[in-house]
């Protein structure tokens, strides 16, 4: 492979060649001229970025795991549940397919995204990758699309506009930490193009292991 | 305005894009230098494995649709409620913001969607003078709006979780819940498999 080569990039909806810029001035977008596919979007520390705010979501994420979720009362019963049990309940009633695609969309894939991303972008400040940051791009790529946390805040939502006719509704912590969670993660995922996320990849290899 | 000459795509400059890592590499390669995934210069067999897919996904939506997708237990009496059923209900008891983002979720959305997939794989194969940008647009709208369709699960499973009171109120999930989400999996991976590239192709 030639040098001319590494500035050039193939756009992955038309495969129309673009020639990228050295420097992408901070969120500016750079599109593909002839299909408008968004291919690279610049930030001036996107790495410290990222970065931060993929522990602030993996933290948010702990602590809408660990608290309750929401709580439901009618004629003096009360129900409380958490955030696990939107899959486990599902489970016991022996629908195993939906209660771990639930369990997957909302919970697992979110943060082995950002478990990866953090990963990578340690291991290009230390001299040792944890796990191969190839492997974990790959893995990246492969669990964005199948990633809903968003969705799932719309679903928890709509769920509580059905409800509150039926019955009081009190929203505890996780709740809330779902709440920021989930537009922070499509933040962060819009953020991390794939292009700045393979840059970061082939810093991360270059570093000598130790 | 004809543009005669060709532009400069990565296929007919002798390079192949990887499409999970985007490194070109030339078209000899079979697997990326980089991330050593499997490389061809389109997807093969994209459009038979989308239409599949298509119709794998419009078979499930029957089932889908006759089940019902969960029963509310009030008092010992049980109700069974499908999703058309629902909605329908909403509309009858005055909620109409939740029976509108039912309706666009799991009738509307799904149906768009096989509609734009069977639309985008005729344009690929069939049709000569096709308008590459507006049917890329309809692509994106395509793949963006897929997981949307999951609302209707999630909502199942968060009734379920959380409205169980025993005899007094509790709501079980239906065959329909597996059903959809099965519809919505199965519109999602032939989006996926659906290669844009091939449109593009078309220019000359």
């Amino acid at each position: 492979m030639n040098k001319a080569q590494l500035h050039l990039h193939a756009c992955l909806e038309c495969d129309l060649l673009i020639d990228m810029p050295d420097v992408i001035s901070h969120r500016t977008n750079v599109h593909c001229p002839r299909c408008n596919h968004s291919i690279a979007m610049g930030h001036n520390n996107a790495k410290q970025y990222v970065l931060a705010m993929s522990f602030t979501a993996l933290i948010l994420m702990v602590i809408a795991c660990t608290f309750s979720f929401i709580s439901f009362s009618s004629n003096e019963q009360i129900r409380t549940i958490n955030l696990l049990q939107t899959f486990t309940e599902l489970y016991t009633q022996e629908y195993y397919f939906v209660a771990v695609l639930v369990f997957s969309f909302i919970l697992l894939l979110p943060t082995l995204y950002l478990t990866s991303v953090c990963l990578i972008i340690l291991s290009t400040y230390r001299n040792f990758e944890i796990l191969p940051s190839v492997w974990l791009g790959k893995l990246m790529s492969y669990i964005l699309p199948w990633s809903m946390a968003e969705v799932f805040l719309i679903g928890v939502l709509v769920a509580l506009i059905k409800m509150t006719s039926m019955a009081d509704i009190s929203l505890e912590s996780s709740f809330w930490a779902y709440v920021i969670f989930a537009p922070l993660f499509t933040h962060i995922v819009s953020v991390i193009d794939s292009h700045r996320l393979w840059d970061w990849i082939e810093q991360a290899r270059a570093s000598p292991h130790g | 305005m004809v543009n005669s000459i060709k532009p400069k795509t990565a296929a007919n400059s002798g390079l192949v894009n990887c499409r999970v890592c985007h490194q070109l590499a030339p078209i000899t390669t079979t697997h990326c230098q980089r991330c050593s995934t499997a490389l061809s210069s389109r997807v093969k067999n994209s459009v038979q494995i989308s239409l599949s897919l298509l119709v794998t996904s419009i078979l499930l939506y029957i089932p889908a649709n006759i089940y019902p997708i969960m029963s509310t237990e009030l008092l010992g009496k049980t109700t069974e409620s499908t999703i058309i059923g629902g909605i329908i209900l909403f509309l009858e008891h005055g909620s109409y913001f939740i029976a509108v983002v039912i309706l666009i979720a799991s009738v509307i959305v799904p149906i768009a969607k096989m509609f734009a997939l069977a639309w985008l794989c005729y344009c690929a194969t069939r049709a000569d003078d096709i308008k590459q940008y507006e049917l890329t647009k309809l692509y994106r709208v395509t793949e963006f709006i897929g997981k949307w369709s999951m609302v209707d699960v999630f909502v199942v499973s968060i009734l379920v979780a959380l409205i169980q009171l025993g005899e007094i109120m509790s709501i079980k999930v239906g065959f329909a819940a597996t059903a959809f989400a099965a519809v919505v999996i199965m519109t999602m991976i032939s989006a996926h498999q659906f290669d844009t590239r091939i449109l593009w192709d078309k220019v000359d």
